[in-house]
């Protein structure tokens, strides 16, 4: 953790601190001779803790005043929803046009405006999961940390109506995705939402260790299939020796055979997304501590209370004093 | 019989409600200028070079270039916002749209700090491309939004055809920020876990050698002749940058410090004035601190002992 000033001059105004020890802050009282008054302990004592309060108080403000702040912190929230790691396909492919309809869109749009109008969907609807989002094309790309930030999900969302670029290699992308996971405890619902037309396929070795990591961080897999218009559905096997299987349906198998939890949605219409969410409803959640990045922390608040309770026993001592006698 | 209370108490009490207030951290809304940046970091491997020697800030163009954005962005008064976006090849991609940077700056500085070179879809980088992308992502957004180009200006391959920008003039605001050192140094080559392998040849980066029925790479010359076992080296090519940045309006800074950075982002003129809710609670502090100290200003006017 560090700390700063937002306005670091202000704490020239500390060396008033200094005026109380030279100068009593008390109002004099006429008496025939001081020299008649005895020395006396308590008083003496009362008038240095008077003093030293009024100083305490002046640094307390000054420093209030300069604003000081606290960076890098993490705060423990407590999350009750499941948790969603959007794994985004960013590639080229997904610039192609998307042969179903979802919430009124044509054919003619692509994957891409296809798959983000349903992811903001998705998120709006979850109020109380907790989403990350990872990118993916030829490599994956970190987007958003686990976060109940709704805003800044959209946002991230919102920038995937742009071009994608590059190829898919999904491997890569869940590997990253089930690396929000790993480590944590599990407590709750861990999901994997892949939003991607599938126009890809995973090597050997990478599909072993890829059931491994989702067997390990008990993650289930949800897959949003965006279909293009030449490309087949997912349950449908080649037929006869002449055809040859599509990436899709290759990996349509490969995920079923991931022991875990899986489904696929097609999104030709809004009931794929009604059916995603309805799924992760029915998950049981138990609440789950997790840590969060704050932001920047104004501490000034702080220093003013402080300066408050250093008050209440000047205001006091004030309050008795003798201006006459 | 003078008051019980008196005027030394009302000033102490008046002190005591402000520092009150002041806790209460209070906000009016005055006009002030707000700063709306997309933020487009290179994360080409020429990034990857170690050119920057300031103490407890990072050695690598990418890393110090990450560590100027994250002061810069602390830096904006709230109400301010920034996306974050990266280059490579040709290309500009958004991580996430424009977002307010004191409610979001826990996500920001968190998604900022993941940025690597390792992210990058294609390898290759071609600057005018990149920046005409980054141009054609602001043109769709609205006009109130500056862009943030942070380069080496390190084309590779290099390519004698240099494309056109393409803006008007006044068209678009912000920076090219200018990232590492003039003097050529080599770039270093990485593997996948960030292990350094060395560093990149000339010959690494020369055209791949092709063999069509037509072409036989082997009787091909021009890119043997310079095969010669030399680093590949990269600086920071800042004439390019300049120019890149006369013909799409924006400016120009070179990026020695995070702080000047952060000093040019806040220039008024790249703001837009707004209503924002501004904290008042210092104000009302800097009373209370003058109303404490006032009973202290005034001389002892006659002597007065109460310790021996």
């Amino acid at each position: 953790m560090s700390f700063g000033f937002a306005s670091p001059w202000w704490l020239l105004l500390a060396a008033g601190a200094l005026l109380p020890w030279l100068r009593s802050g008390q109002p004099t009282a006429d008496y025939s001779s001081a020299t008649m008054i005895p020395e006396d302990r308590l008083s003496a004592a009362l008038d240095r803790g008077l003093r030293a309060f009024a100083s305490l108080a002046l640094l307390a403000l000054a420093a209030g005043v300069a604003r000081p702040y606290a960076l890098e912190q993490w705060e423990e929230r407590l999350g009750t929803g499941a948790h969603i790691v959007l794994l985004m396909d960013r590639s080229s492919s997904m610039n192609e046009n998307f042969s179903g309809r979802y919430l009124g869109g044509t054919s003619g749009e692509s994957k891409n405006a296809v798959a983000r109008r349903l992811l903001a969907d998705f998120v709006q609807r979850r109020s109380d999961d907790l989403f990350a989002m990872v990118g993916f094309s030829a490599a994956p790309r970190y987007v958003m940390p686990l976060t109940q930030d709704r805003e800044a999900v959209l946002a991230a969302i919102d920038s995937i109506g742009d071009r994608g670029h590059g190829i898919t290699n999904i491997a890569p992308g869940l590997a990253m995705a089930l690396d929000f996971f790993n480590g944590k405890p599990v407590t709750g619902a861990r999901i994997v939402l892949l939003v991607s037309d599938g126009a890809t396929r995973i090597e050997d070795e990478s599909q072993d260790l890829l059931r491994q990591w989702f067997q390990d961080n008990q993650a289930r897999l949800h897959w949003i299939y965006l279909r293009s218009k030449n490309s087949a559905a997912l349950g449908r096997a080649p037929t006869g020796s002449s055809e040859n299987a599509s990436s899709e349906y290759l990996l349509h198998q490969y995920f079923q055979s991931l022991g875990v939890p899986y489904t696929a949605y097609e999104a030709e219409n809004p009931q794929a997304v009604e059916d995603a969410i309805a799924d992760v409803e029915r998950l049981a959640n138990q609440p789950l501590r997790y840590f969060e990045k704050i932001p920047k922390q104004d501490l000034s608040g702080v220093f003013y209370a402080l300066a408050l309770t250093l008050l209440f026993p000047l205001l006091a001592a004030k309050s008795l004093e003798v201006r006459r006698w | 019989m003078k008051p019980r209370f008196g005027w030394p108490f009302a000033g102490l009490a008046a002190a005591a409600v402000l520092t009150l207030l002041a806790w209460a951290d209070p906000r009016i809304p005055i006009e002030q200028p707000v700063f709306r940046y997309l933020f487009v970091l290179d994360i080409t491997q020429s990034m990857n070079t170690r050119d920057y020697h300031l103490e407890n800030l990072p050695a690598d163009r990418l890393s110090f270039a990450k560590a100027a954005v994250r002061r810069a962005i602390a830096d904006l008064p709230c109400g301010s916002e920034a996306g974050l976006g990266l280059f490579t090849t040709q290309n500009v991609e958004l991580l996430f749209e424009p977002l307010e940077v004191c409610r979001h700056a826990g996500v920001i500085e968190d998604v900022l700090e993941h940025i690597d070179w390792r992210m990058a879809w294609a390898a290759d980088s071609f600057i005018a491309q990149g920046l005409n992308s980054a141009l054609r992502i602001l043109k769709k957004r609205d006009s109130g939004l500056r862009l943030v180009f942070l380069s080496d200006g390190q084309q590779t391959p290099d390519d004698p055809v240099r494309p056109e920008i393409q803006a008007k003039p006044g068209e678009f605001q912000g920076l090219i920020v200018g990232v590492g050192d003039v003097k050529p140094v080599p770039v270093p080559k990485l593997d996948r876990e960030n292990r350094p392998q060395g560093f990149w040849e000339t010959a690494d980066t020369l055209a791949p050698v092709t063999t069509t029925a037509y072409l036989d790479a082997s009787t091909d010359t021009t890119h043997r002749h310079k095969n010669d076992g030399t680093l590949y080296l990269t600086w920071l090519h800042e004439p390019e940058l300049k120019e890149f940045a006369n013909m799409s309006g924006l400016g120009y800074l070179r990026l020695d410090s995070p702080s000047a950075l952060s000093r040019a982002l806040r220039n008024p003129e790249l703001g837009e004035l707004r209503r924002v809710p501004a904290g008042i609670g210092w104000l009302l502090a800097l009373a209370a601190w003058a109303l404490i100290l006032w009973p202290h200003l005034a001389p002892n006017r006659s002597l007065r002992r109460v310790s021996g």
